[in-house]
C-alpha cells in the first residue's frame, strides 16, 4: 500500500495502540504517542508529493485520495501544530488522568484532519470529517466540567452542519452522478436551479459551523475552553482552518459559477466583519483567560473569512497567510495559558498576578504571540492585516474596512488584559510558589512566537506555497502582484520595506534599553518589590490587596452596554426552550391510561372508515 | 538623526509655548518657553535608586521606538524640495505608508502598558486601561477620515498625498472639508490634552501610567511625548495642508494646526472615560461616514 | 552629583542651573498650611514662572512642602515620603509648626521641631505664611541649589543613625517594621 494510506494506517493503528499502552504502563504509553504522532508526520512531509492520487476500494466503495496544492498549504499548519504539541503535551499530561483517552483523540483528530485534506471525493470527506468531530467532542467532555451543556451545544451544531453537508452530498450524486470533489464543481451547472442555492448555501452551513461563523458560533467559547490546552492549540489552531479549507473550495468553485453569487460573498464578508467586531467586544469582558482566547479565535477566524468571501487576489492571499499565522501565535497562546495552568492551577484573572518573574520565558513567548495578535509590526500579524486593508480598500468595501480596523482596535484591549491579568501586576506571596514551566512545555511555545518573528520580515516564505494553491483554485499566476524579499508591494504601488524597518526598530530599542540601563547602573539602580510603590506614605501590609483585576475595562464596558444585553446564545436557547415547551405539550399523547389508549384506536378505525375512499380506492 | 534633533527641540519648544500660553489665558505670567528643556535636563540628572523589574527599563524603550520609527516614515519636508538641508530629512519615507503608520504609533502605547504594569501600582494599570479604551474612541473618526482620502486618491503612501496637493494646487484641507472636520475631532483626542486628559492627570489618578517613574524613565517618556506630538503634527500637515517646502514654513503650520486642540483644552473640563468613546462615536463618527460618502460620490 | 565642598566643577554649575529653573513640589498639605499652596500656585502669584510646577507622586518630586503642624501619624507617612523620593530632594518647611511647634507647642502628640526627623533645607515662617513669602522662601531654595549648600539628602544619608533614633523615639513600633529606604 502505497504512502498516504499508510500514514492514514499508522496514525489509527497508533491511536488505539498508543491507547492500550498507555493502560499498561504511563511512560509506554507517553513514547507510544510520540511515535504515533511524529513517525507519520515525518513520511507526509518527506514522502508525499503534490499531485499523486491514490485510489482505495473498500466495502463497495471508491476513495480517491490525494494532495493538491492548496491542501498541503493547509497540511503544512496541521503537522507542525501536531509534532509541537505532541512534544508538548507529554509533560502537560504528567500526572493526570485520562491521559490514555488524550492521546487516542488527539491522534485521531490528527488523523482525521489529514484525511480531510487528501480526500478527493465526498464520501472519504464526510468520514473523516465526522470522525474529526466525534474525537473533538470526546476531548471537549475529556476533563468532566460542565460537560452537559457545553459539549452537547458542540455536539448539536456539529451534527447540523454534518448532516447539511449529507444532504448536499446526497443530492449532488443524484443530480451528478458522481460522488468525486471535482468532477462536482466542474459540472455544478448541470444542476436545476434551486439545487444550485441550495447546495452551496448546505455546504456553508456545515463549514460556517466549524468556522465559528456567527450566527453559529456559540458552540466556540464552551468547547475551546473546556477542552484541555494541549488540546485547544490544535482545536483553534487546525480544526477550525477546515471549515475555512472547505469553504474556499465551495466559494472559488461554485459560487463563483452563481449569478447571485456577488450577492451571497457580500452577505458573508460582512458576516464575517460583524464575528470580527463582536467577537472581540465580547473578548474584552471575559475574566478567564480560555475564554477569552476563545472569543479573540472566532474573531480572528472572522478576519479570515472576510479575505475568503472577498476573493479578489490579494484578499485571498491575506486571508490565507493569516490561516498560517494564526495557527502560530494561536497554538502559543494556548500552550502559555496551558503552562500557567499547570503551574499555579487556575486560570482565572482575578486569582492569578504577577508571574512575569517566576515564568519568564513564558511570557517572552506570550509577548511575542499577543503582537502577533494585535498585529503590530514587525511581527507577522501586521503582514496579514496590512494585505488585507489594501485588498478591501482597492475592493471598494469602505465600511468593511472600519469595522474590521475597530475589531484590530478593540483587539489591543483584550491582547493588554490577557497579559496584565497574567504576568504584570502585583505580586502577591501566594504566588510565590510557582515556577517556570517544564522545558518540554516552553521549547514548542518559543518556537512558535519566533516563528511569527521570522515571518514577519520574510513573509516571502509563505508566499510561494499560497501562491500554488491560488493558482490550483482558479486565479493567475501570483495574481498580478509582485513578492520579492521582504517587501510588501500593492496594486497602486504602495510598499513597506520590512527589513530595512526592522533593523530600525531593533536598533533604537537596544540603544534606550541601554541608555536607561547604564544610567541606571552608575546610581546602583536596585530592584524593589512591587509593594513598594508610592502609596500616599503608607506601608502596604503584606496581606493588603492591590491589584487591579476586577471589572477591569469597566468604562468601556458601560459604554458598549446596548451590544452586551444582546446575545445570539439567548435566541438559541429562546428557540430551544419553545421546542421544549412543544414536546412538553405533544407528550401529553401518552397519559398511561389504557382507556385513553382504547379511544386512541377507537378514532383511529373511525377516521379510517370515513376516508376509505380516499385512502384504499 | 537631524529629523530626532528637529522634532526633539520643536516638540519641547511647543511644549513650553503651551505652557507659556495656557498661562496667559489663566491671566497670569506663566514660565519661560525654554521651560520643558530645563525640565528634561534635570529629570536626567536625577538618580534612579529603584527599578521593578526588567519590564520597567524596556517599557520606555519601546516608546522611544514607537516615536522615532513613526518619525522617520512620516516625510518632514517635502522630498525633492529646494532648501539645502532637505536631504537631511529624508529618512525612510519610501519605506512605510499610512496604514503601517496607525498600527507603529499604537506599539508604543504597549509598551508604556507594559512598563506601568510591572510597577505593580493599580494607578498605572487603571491608567492604562483608560488611554486603551479612549484609543478605541477617536480611533474609528480618524481611520474614517484615512480611508476617505484613501479612497479618492487610491493611494496610501503620504508622499503620494504631498505631491497630490502639490499637483493640484489645493490643498487637501479644503477639498476634502468633511474629512478634516472628523480628522481634527479625532486629533483632540489623540493628544490627550483635555478634555480627554483622563489618562494621565495628577489629580486624577496619580498621573497614571507614569505614576511610579522617576528621573531618566520619566525624561524619556516626557520626549518621547513631545517627539510623538511634533509627529502627528506632521503627518496632519502632510495630509491635509500640503506639506512644507522649508522648515520655516513647518513650524508655521504645525503651530497653526497645534492651537486648535490647546485653546480648546484650555477651558474644557475633563470627560469621564465612557462619556469620551461615546462622544466619539457620536457625531465625528457620523461626519465621517458622511465624508467618506462625499469621497465615493465625488 | 552632591556638591558639599566649595569648589563646584563646571557640571555641577550646569546641572545645579537647571535643578534651580525647575522645581516640582509635593505639596503634602499636612495642617493647615496647605491652603496657601493654591494662591501660590495659580494666577495671582504666580509661582509658575519660576519653573515650579506641582508633581503627583513622590517619584516625580523634587521638593517636599511640608505645610503646618505634624502629628506623630503624619510624621511617619511623611518620612515615608521622603525617603521615596529620588535624589536629589530638598525640603521646605513651611509655617511656625515645624520650626518650634508653633500654636501647638505644648500639645501631646505633634512635634516641634521639624528638623530632627528629617533635614529641612529652607524654613517659611509664618501663620500662615502668605504666598509672597512662599515665593521668597523658594527665591532662598534657589540660592542654595546654585551656590550647592541644599544637601540635605546627603546630611540624611551620613546621619542616619541619628534621623532614625529620634523617629524611632516617637514612633518605635513603625520603625522597626519600616522596609528599607530607596532613593
Amino acid at each position: 500500500m502505497d504512502m498516504l494510506t499508510l500514514i492514514l494506517v499508522i496514525f489509527l493503528g497508533g491511536a488505539i495502540v498508543t491507547w492500550l499502552g498507555n493502560k499498561l504502563n504511563s511512560v509506554l504509553g507517553d513514547l507510544l504517542f510520540l511515535a504515533a504522532v511524529i513517525v507519520p508526520s515525518g513520511l507526509f512531509i518527506s514522502g508525499i508529493t503534490v499531485g499523486s492520487v491514490t485510489t482505495l476500494n473498500a466495502l463497495g466503495l471508491t476513495l480517491t485520495w490525494g494532495l493538491s496544492p492548496l491542501s498541503y498549504l493547509f497540511s503544512l499548519v496541521v503537522v507542525g501544530l501536531a509534532i509541537l504539541l505532541a512534544i508538548y503535551s507529554v509533560p502537560f499530561m504528567n500526572g493526570k488522568d485520562k491521559k490514555g483517552a488524550f492521546y487516542f483523540n488527539f491522534t485521531l483528530s490528527i488523523m482525521s484532519m489529514l484525511g480531510i485534506l487528501v480526500s478527493k471525493d465526498w464520501i472519504s470527506f464526510f468520514i473523516f470529517w465526522e470522525i474529526m468531530t466525534w474525537s473533538s467532542y470526546l476531548m471537549v467532555i475529556l476533563n468532566g466540567k460542565e460537560v452537559q451543556k457545553v459539549g452537547i451545544k458542540y455536539f448539536v451544531f456539529s451534527a447540523i452542519g454534518a448532516y447539511a453537508m449529507l444532504m448536499a452530498m446526497v443530492i449532488m450524486n443524484s443530480q451528478l452522478g458522481s460522488f468525486m470533489l471535482a468532477d462536482t464543481f466542474n459540472n455544478f451547472q448541470q444542476m436545476s436551479g434551486t439545487y444550485q442555492i441550495l447546495i452551496p448555501l448546505l455546504l456553508l452551513v456545515a463549514f460556517g459551523v466549524k468556522s465559528a461563523l456567527m450566527p453559529l458560533h456559540v458552540w466556540a467559547p464552551g468547547a475551546y475552553s473546556n477542552a484541555p490546552m494541549a488540546y485547544t492549540s490544535v482545536f483553534s489552531g487546525a480544526l477550525s482552518k477546515m471549515g475555512i479549507y472547505g469553504m474556499i473550495l465551495v466559494m472559488v468553485t461554485m459560487i463563483n459559477q452563481l449569478p447571485e453569487g456577488t450577492l451571497i460573498r457580500d452577505i458573508i464578508a460582512w458576516l464575517g466583519g460583524f464575528t470580527a467586531a463582536a467577537a472581540t467586544l465580547w473578548a474584552i469582558t471575559q475574566d478567564d483567560g480560555k475564554k477569552l482566547l476563545a472569543w479573540s479565535s472566532v474573531g480572528q477566524m472572522g478576519y479570515i473569512i472576510v479575505g475568503v468571501a472577498i476573493g479578489t487576489p490579494l484578499a485571498m492571499l491575506a486571508a490565507l497567510f493569516l490561516v498560517v499565522v494564526h495557527a502560530m501565535f494561536k497554538g502559543s497562546l494556548f500552550m502559555v495559558v496551558g503552562a500557567i495552568e499547570k503551574q499555579t492551577g487556575t486560570t482565572d484573572f482575578r486569582e492569578i498576578n504577577g508571574l512575569i518573574r517566576k515564568m519568564p520565558w513564558t511570557f517572552i513567548s506570550a509577548l511575542l504571540s499577543i503582537i502577533a495578535l494585535a498585529g503590530i509590526p514587525p511581527l507577522a500579524g501586521f503582514v496579514s492585516k496590512w494585505m488585507l486593508y489594501e485588498a478591501l480598500i482597492q475592493n471598494n468595501n469602505y465600511i468593511l474596512v472600519i469595522l474590521l480596523f475597530f475589531a484590530s482596535t478593540a483587539g489591543f484591549l483584550y491582547c493588554y488584559k490577557f497579559l496584565h491579568g497574567y504576568f504584570l501586576g502585583q505580586e502577591e506571596p501566594e504566588w510565590d510558589h510557582v515556577k517556570e514551566a517544564p522545558v518540554g512545555m516552553v521549547i514548542p511555545m518559543l518556537l512558535l512566537a519566533l516563528g511569527t518573528f521570522v515571518l514577519g520580515t520574510f513573509p516571502q516564505l509563505l508566499f510561494n506555497p499560497i501562491d500554488n494553491a491560488l493558482q490550483y483554485v482558479g486565479y493567475d499566476a501570483t495574481g498580478g502582484l509582485l513578492w520579492t524579499d521582504s517587501v510588501l508591494f500593492s496594486q497602486w504601488g504602495n510598499v513597506v520595506t520590512l527589513q530595512p524597518i526592522l533593523y530600525a526598530i531593533i536598533s533604537v530599542f537596544v540603544f534606550f534599553a541601554i541608555f536607561l540601563f547604564v544610567k541606571g547602573k552608575k546610581g546602583k539602580t536596585r530592584y524593589v518589590s512591587t509593594k513598594d510603590i508610592s502609596t500616599s506614605g503608607e506601608i502596604p501590609k503584606e496581606w493588603e490587596n492591590l491589584t487591579f483585576k476586577v471589572n477591569f475595562f469597566q468604562p468601556f464596558e458601560r459604554a458598549i452596554e446596548p451590544f452586551l444585553k444582546r446575545q445570539i446564545d439567548k435566541y438559541y436557547n429562546a428557540f430551544g426552550n419553545g421546542l421544549e415547551a412543544l414536546f412538553e405539550f405533544t407528550r401529553r399523547v401518552y397519559t398511561g391510561n389504557g382507556q385513553t389508549y382504547a379511544i386512541y384506536a377507537i378514532l383511529f378505525l373511525a377516521l379510517l372508515l370515513l376516508f376509505r375512499v380516499n385512502l384504499f380506492g | 538623526m537631524a529629523t530626532f534633533v528637529l522634532a526633539f527641540i520643536v516638540g519641547m519648544t511647543y511644549g513650553g509655548i503651551v505652557r507659556k500660553i495656557t498661562a496667559r489665558v489663566h491671566n497670569r505670567m506663566g514660565p519661560p518657553f525654554y521651560q520643558n528643556f530645563i525640565d528634561a535636563f534635570k529629570l536626567y540628572s536625577k538618580t534612579s535608586a529603584i527599578h521593578h523589574g526588567a519590564m520597567h527599563f524596556l517599557g520606555p524603550a519601546f516608546l522611544m521606538v514607537s516615536s522615532i520609527v513613526s518619525l522617520m516614515i512620516v516625510p518632514v519636508l517635502i522630498p525633492g524640495g529646494d532648501s539645502w538641508y532637505n536631504s537631511w530629512f529624508t529618512n525612510m519615507n519610501a519605506s512605510g505608508d499610512l496604514i503601517f503608520l496607525i498600527y507603529i504609533m499604537v506599539f508604543g502605547s504597549l509598551g508604556l502598558a507594559l512598563g506601568a504594569g510591572q510597577t505593580g501600582n493599580p494607578n498605572s494599570s487603571i491608567g492604562v486601561t483608560r488611554g486603551l479604551s479612549q484609543m478605541v474612541g477617536f480611533e474609528i473618526p480618524w481611520v474614517m477620515a484615512l480611508v476617505a482620502l484613501m479612497i479618492s486618491y487610491k493611494t496610501t503612501s503620504i508622499v503620494d498625498f504631498i505631491n497630490i496637493q502639490q499637483e493640484t494646487g489645493t490643498w487637501l484641507m479644503f477639498s476634502h472639508p468633511l474629512a478634516f472636520i472628523t480628522a481634527i475631532l479625532a486629533m483632540l483626542g489623540m493628544f490627550r490634552y483635555s478634555p480627554f486628559d483622563i489618562v494621565g492627570a495628577p489629580t486624577e489618578l496619580a498621573s497614571g501610567p507614569v505614576s511610579e517613574n522617576g528621573g531618566k524613565f520619566l525624561f524619556t517618556m516626557m520626549s518621547s511625548g513631545s517627539v510623538f506630538a511634533f509627529v502627528k503634527l506632521t503627518l496632519f500637515v502632510d495630509l491635509f495642508m500640503g506639506g512644507a517646502e522649508n522648515l520655516v514654513i513647518l513650524v508655521v503650520k504645525t503651530f497653526a494646526l497645534y492651537m486648535i486642540p490647546v485653546l480648546y483644552g484650555i477651558v474644557s473640563p475633563r470627560y469621564r472615560t465612557e462619556q469620551a468613546v461615546r462622544f466619539f462615536w457620536g457625531w465625528p463618527t457620523f461626519i465621517g461616514l458622511l465624508a467618506i460618502l462625499y469621497a465615493v460620490i465625488f | 552629583m552632591y556638591n558639599d565642598k566649595n569648589s563646584q566643577k563646571i557640571v555641577d554649575i550646569i546641572q545645579n542651573w537647571a535643578r534651580k529653573h525647575s522645581i516640582w513640589v509635593l505639596a503634602y498639605g499636612t495642617g493647615c498650611g496647605a491652603i496657601e499652596i493654591a494662591p501660590t500656585m495659580t494666577s495671582r502669584y504666580d509661582a509658575e514662572r519660576l519653573g515650579i510646577r506641582g508633581a503627583a507622586t513622590p517619584r516625580q518630586a523634587d521638593v517636599l512642602l511640608v505645610t503646618g503642624y505634624l502629628t506623630v501619624k503624619t510624621v511617619k507617612r511623611v518620612v515615608r515620603v521622603y525617603e521615596q523620593m529620588q535624589s536629589p530632594k530638598y525640603i521646605i518647611g513651611f509655617g511656625s509648626c515645624t520650626i518650634n511647634g508653633g500654636m501647638y507647642y505644648d500639645s501631646y502628640n505633634t512635634i516641634n521641631l521639624l528638623d530632627k526627623y528629617i533635614p529641612v533645607d529652607v524654613y517659611i515662617n509664618g501663620c500662615m505664611p502668605r504666598p509672597e513669602a512662599v515665593i521668597q522662601g523658594f527665591v532662598k531654595l534657589q540660592q542654595l541649589i546654585a551656590e550647592g549648600k541644599a544637601n540635605g539628602a546627603q546630611k540624611y544619608l551620613d546621619n542616619l543613625e541619628w534621623y532614625k533614633a529620634n523617629q524611632a523615639k516617637i514612633a518605635p513600633k513603625w520603625i522597626a517594621k519600616a522596609p528599607d529606604y530607596n532613593w
